[in-house]
This record gives C-alpha cells, sequence and structure tokens, in this order.
C-alpha cells in the first residue's frame, strides 16, 4: 500500500513503523464542594511549580547539549505557565464554579489556544502548539502518567503519529529514530524542524497514516517524493535501497562543499546567493551557507488567500527574512504576477496571450495601491537588514523611471509619518525582456543592479510557452543565442560596474555552469538544494576552462550541438 | 484612567523576546493595563503574554497604552518609554 504527503525532510530509510498515540488524558467534568477552594488553589499553584521545575530541567539539559534555541522553546513555556490572563481566568473559575482542576486548566487553556489559532501570522498561530504542550505537561502531571515512552526506544524506528508537539521532541532519542511521518502538519510544523534537525527523512499531511499503519510493519519512507509504502514487495525495496545508496554517496560528497566559499579551482571566487519563495524556516536553513538572497518571490504573500497582504504582515515577513541575513544583501521581488492568474480581491481577466500581457511591473503600475503598499512595506522592513528591490518584467527605460519613482513616492510618505527606511538602498530590474537586454548598456547607468532571469528570457526569445505541451520541443534553454544574449548583457554590465546575477534555473544546470563562469558571470542565485553542488563544480574548473568553454559554444550554431559539447566536456565529473 | 499613544519601533515588532520584557515591566504596576492596536482595534491585557502575542504587533503598529488604578500614570509612562526606547535598529 502506498499513502502520499508532502515531503518535509530529504532522504529515503526503510525500518519498521512505531505508531507513537499519546494516551488521552482524562478531563471529567466534575466538581468539587466549595469548602475546598483555598485546597484547590493551592494544589494549582504546587502543581504549576511541578511543571516548572519539569521545564527547567528541560531547558538546562538542552543547553547542555548545545542546542539553544530548542532550549528556548521551554523558556517561553513557563512564560505562558505564569501567564497573567491564563492565571486568572483559572483561578475565578476555580473560586466561582467550582470545577475539577483538570477540567478547568483544559477549558481555559482551549480557549487561549483557539484564540492564537485565530492569527494571521503564522508564527503565532504555532504558539497555539506551544498552548498545548504546557496543558498536557499539566494534565500529565495531575493525572501521574508517564512521560512519553519516546525517550525509551529500544530499536530504531521510523515514527509515525498524528503530530509531534515540542515536548515530543526533547525527549526524542535521535539515535533511534529513522524517519518522521506525521498525519498532520505543514512543511513548518514541529515534526518538519525536527526531522531536519536531525537530518532524517519526514512526510508531513499523510492523511489518515495512524489508522492505516501498525507499529512493526515494514516501511519505506521517500522523503525526496512523499511516498510512504506500507509492507514493500522485495524488489521494490531492493530499488529504494538502491535510490538511498545513490543520494547518500551524492550528498556525502556536496555536502563537503556547503560550508566551502565559492571560487573556482584557480580561486576566483564567485557569489552564490539563495532563491527563496515563501521564507520558510526550510528555505531560510540555507542563509549561513550562501552570500544573500537573489531572488525573493514574493508572489506566495498574495496568491490562494481571501485578502491582499496588509502592510503590517508584509513588514513582519520582510523583516524576518532581512534579520536571517544581517549584513548580507536581500533582493526582493515585487510582486510578479498575471492578471490571469488567481489574486485575492481581483476576478482573473481573460488575456489572449498573458505572457505577453499585462504582468510583472506592468500590473503593479495599473494597480498602484498594491505596489505602493509593498514598497512602503520593504521600506519599513529596510531597517532590518541589507535590503535590495528587484522589478520584474521591465521592457522600457519608462518602466523604470516609473518603477523609481515609485520608491520615490513611498520614501516621501514614510517620511511624513515619521517611520525610518535604510539609506542608500539599491533598485534594479529583473532582465527577462529581450528588449531590455538588448538595451543592457543603456540598463547597466540606469539600475544599481540586475538579475538574469534566464526562465522567462528564454521563452521570450525564443517565442516559446514553455507550458504548452504542443511545442515543448522548441523551448531550449541551450539554444546558442540564449548564450550570445548572456553575453552581451554581462559585457554591459561589467564595463559599467554594476552587479549582475543570474537567478534562473540555467544557474543551477551543473552543465550550464562553466559557460556560465566563462562569459563573465560572477553571480548566481539558487535553490537550497543546488548550492553545495555548485561549489563542488566550480571548485572543479579554472576560469581559463571555463572561458574555453564558452568561446567553443559561442561558435555553436544550434542547442543539440551546444548540449552534447557540454555533456562531454562533463562526462565523468559526477562520479 | 489615563492613556497614550505610541509606534512600536522595534525591528521585530512585539514578539518574542520584547514581549515576554514588555509584559514583564507591565507586570510591576498595580493598574490595570491594556494595550490596544489602532491599526485593528485588538485590545489586549498588557500583563498577558499570550493576549500581547495574539494581537501581532509588529514595528511601525501605532498603539494606545491605557491603565487604570493607583499608579496609571506612571505605569502607561513607563511602557510608552520602553517601547520608544527598545529601537533594535
Amino acid at each position: 500500500m502506498e499513502l502520499k504527503g508532502i515531503p518535509a525532510s530529504p532522504g529515503i530509510v526503510a525500518g519498521e513503523a512505531y505508531l507513537y498515540s499519546p494516551q488521552a488524558l482524562p478531563v471529567q467534568k466534575e466538581r468539587f464542594p466549595a469548602v475546598e477552594v483555598p485546597l484547590q488553589l493551592e494544589a494549582y499553584r504546587q502543581l504549576r511549580q511541578k511543571a516548572k521545575r519539569q521545564l527547567e530541567a528541560l531547558r538546562r539539559r538542552l543547553e547542555r547539549q548545545g542546542q539553544p534555541e530548542r532550549a528556548e522553546i521551554f523558556a517561553a513555556h513557563i512564560d505562558i505557565l505564569f501567564d497573567t490572563a491564563l492565571n486568572e481566568e483559572i483561578g475565578e473559575m476555580l473560586e466561582v464554579q467550582h470545577f475539577a482542576l483538570p477540567w478547568t486548566i483544559h477549558q481555559v487553556y482551549e480557549k487561549y489556544i483557539h484564540l492564537l489559532r485565530q492569527a494571521k501570522d503564522g508564527l503565532i498561530r504555532e504558539r497555539a502548539d506551544d498552548l498545548r504542550d504546557v496543558k498536557n505537561r499539566l494534565l500529565r502531571l495531575l493525572a501521574q502518567a508517564p512521560e512519553e515512552s519516546l525517550r525509551a526506544l529500544c530499536k530504531p524506528v521510523v515514527l509515525v503519529a498524528e503530530g509531534l508537539l515540542p515536548s515530543d521532541a526533547a525527549v526524542l532519542d535521535g539515535g533511534k529514530v529513522l524517519a518522521i511521518v506525521t498525519a498532520g502538519g505543514g512543511a513548518t510544523s514541529h515534526s518538519a524542524i525536527i526531522a531536519r534537525g536531525y537530518q532524517i527523512p519526514a512526510l508531513v499531511g499523510v492523511a489518515g497514516v495512524t489508522e492505516r499503519v501498525a507499529s512493526g510493519q515494514r516501511v519505506i519512507v521517500d522523503g525526496l517524493t512523499g511516498w510512504l509504502l506500507i509492507d514493500p514487495a522485495p524488489q521494490i525495496e531492493a530499488a529504494y535501497q538502491l535510490r538511498q545508496q545513490q543520494y547518500a554517496t551524492s550528498q556525502a560528497r556536496s555536502r563537503a562543499y556547503l560550508e566551502a566559499r565559492p571560487c573556482t579551482a584557480d580561486g576566483v571566487p564567485l557569489t552564490i546567493y539563495l532563491n527563496i519563495a515563501a521564507a520558510t524556516p526550510q528555505e531560510l536553513e540555507g542563509a549561513p551557507y550562501v552570500d544573500g538572497v537573489g531572488l525573493f518571490r514574493t508572489e506566495f504573500l498574495y496568491m490562494g488567500r481571501q485578502e491582499l497582504p496588509t502592510e503590517e504582515e508584509q513588514v513582519g515577513i520582510y523583516r524576518r527574512v532581512l534579520g536571517c541575513f544581517g549584513s548580507r544583501p536581500v533582493t526582493l521581488r515585487t510582486l510578479d504576477i498575471g492578471g490571469d492568474k488567481p489574486l485575492a480581491g481581483f476576478s482573473p481577466t481573460q488575456e489572449a496571450n498573458p505572457f505577453l500581457g499585462n504582468r510583472g511591473i506592468r500590473f503593479c503600475f495599473g494597480e498602484p495601491e498594491v505596489l505602493r503598499t509593498q514598497l512602503r512595506a520593504a521600506l519599513r522592513a529596510s531597517v532590518a537588514g541589507h535590503l535590495r528591490i528587484l522589478f520584474p518584467m521591465v521592457g522600457r527605460l519608462e518602466d523604470i523611471h516609473r518603477a523609481k519613482g515609485f520608491v520615490e513616492e513611498a520614501k516621501r510618505s514614510l517620511e511624513a509619518q515619521g517611520l525610518p527606511y535604510a539609506s542608500g538602498i539599491p533598485v534594479g530590474v529583473m532582465i527577462e525582456v529581450p528588449a531590455i537586454a538588448i538595451m543592457a548598456d543603456v540598463v547597466a547607468q540606469t539600475v544599481d543592479f540586475a538579475a538574469l532571469g534566464t526562465n522567462d528570457l528564454c521563452q521570450y526569445l525564443t517565442a516559446v510557452d514553455r507550458e504548452n505541451a504542443v511545442v515543448t520541443e522548441y523551448y531550449q534553454p541551450y539554444h546558442p543565442a540564449v548564450f550570445r544574449l548572456l553575453r552581451h548583457v554581462t559585457k554591459e554590465f561589467v564595463a559599467a560596474g554594476k552587479p549582475l546575477c543570474l537567478c534562473g534555473e540555467l544557474g543551477s544546470d551543473p552543465l550550464a555552469l562553466g559557460v556560465l563562469v566563462g562569459l563573465g558571470l560572477r553571480q548566481l542565485s539558487m535553490s537550497l538544494a543546488s548550492v553545495a553542488s555548485t561549489k563542488r563544480l566550480l571548485a572543479g574548473l579554472t576560469v581559463a576552462q571555463a572561458e574555453r568553454l564558452a568561446a567553443a559554444v559561442m561558435q555553436m550554431s544550434d542547442a543539440g550541438q551546444v548540449k552534447d559539447f557540454l555533456r562531454e566536456e562533463l562526462r565523468g565529473f559526477w562520479e | 484612567m489615563y492613556t497614550k499613544q505610541t509606534v512600536i519601533k522595534n525591528a521585530t515588532g512585539l514578539h518574542a523576546r520584547a514581549a515576554a520584557d514588555f509584559v514583564g515591566l507591565a507586570g510591576k504596576f498595580q493598574s490595570k493595563i491594556v494595550i490596544r492596536s489602532l491599526a485593528d482595534g485588538g485590545e489586549a491585557n498588557a500583563k498577558s503574554i499570550i493576549m500581547v502575542l495574539s494581537l501581532g504587533l509588529s514595528q511601525g503598529s501605532a498603539v494606545e497604552i491605557f491603565a487604570r488604578g493607583s499608579d496609571e500614570v506612571a505605569a502607561v509612562d513607563a511602557l510608552v518609554a520602553w517601547i520608544e526606547e527598545n529601537v533594535d535598529g
């Protein structure tokens, strides 16, 4: 049997399942006699002290183990334990209604859990889990139920559960858990974070898993694709074992390069930035291994929701991302969406050629409030780090001037309110419309930096919609024209002394890397998954070799020739 | 009753550690203290970290702090001063 979930931590593993379902804690709706009020209040105070001692012990243990962030979680639990509002209500309920302690605690905590679940900010919603965790701890102490059995696993298992709370993680024996599979949760849930911390595969959102899997059953967890295989046939297991080995080998080799400074074999340094699309903690984990964010896509804030993101919400998220990178640049791209995509508060329009239509900066010029709010939020957040602003789908100089005008207007409006923003924020454009690529010399004089969006650039340049199944064969990232245009743009930006970063898929393509470096590119932006392998590839290449590759490609006439040539050159590199 | 308005300037808004410190300070006063978000009218008992967190105040949020009790003036002044001094940049 196979179940599908969301991959939350990469890797592949086979093992025995262990179904973890914490005992339901008994909560009877009963009352105590009025005369017992002082006794119950005192019992509650003592219970709280006991819980506090447990939490402090946990915190100290985690600090000793060198895990200050996880230790901090339990310090926050102590704050919750002593929260004024919570405790006032518990006291009142005991004094006035005389409900038994477990019931009272359950009622009041659930009320606040519900309150936090209503919050718009996802980080605040997650605090609801912390409240639940503290509540469970109090109820466990009252029931004198043992701390969870996760501490005493006697052999390595695949943990299967509805979900995991911070307290579960704290007692988890990392050495004995092969993988984590939960029915609930998303990529930012505790289960996902714990698994990534232990570098074991994890799947979340596997609906019904606790009913379908029994302890002792053999399972395969594929954290790369999201599949859970239950009782797999021997040949399936063998195939998975092979994939597991290949993955492990490749990871080990590349991982050695993750922390390295990116440079060529002859010591020429490159800048490697991160592409991020949702600002999840998972994406931001790559922060220590890169030089900043080359492309912070902001569409996630606008899609799949009922309302447009408020300025406040945006400020909070942008600040968080900027804060992760300190003095390293974070390049925020303004809303890059087409009128044909579902956007909160807008009915999708029908365009005959959406790709050539109202999208990117054009869409934003048509909806100035949306752009204004985003820019204000970005500027307000800019004090938290090193912000760069990037405009998408710019096709002419007038667009650049108009966009810059919006930035200036946003600055004026903040000044009028006495709100600060960083000085000297670089403003740049995506180079994806061929017209602007050809005018690179003029563009380089008009902007502070630029980012090459090779995915769209290739589509526009070769006139192919890569999502159109009928013409897929015509979409050729290795078309010589693409490389020639890249050479032109790079040359002009180098001459003007302005930074140019390549943020499309081509930047993480092992076949193309040498050519890009040979053409003069020194900044690449990519997803975390490609960082280590890119650094590894760079370290095996000198600039002279890269230039030789580029020169050869410049002489070629078709994509097939280019691909075959590059494949031949790279043969044997990945063994 | 005594009330004052201010704007949160702290880098991380009133989240996490900042919230805990703010609430700790509020707890030192006798008066009943409420912090209100001017953007959406949400109110919270300033002595409850859960309630303050639920407001989700970020940098730039305009708030009103009002207190009722024997030390209401000292309480509001102290909390507003704290907010205005805590600029993490």
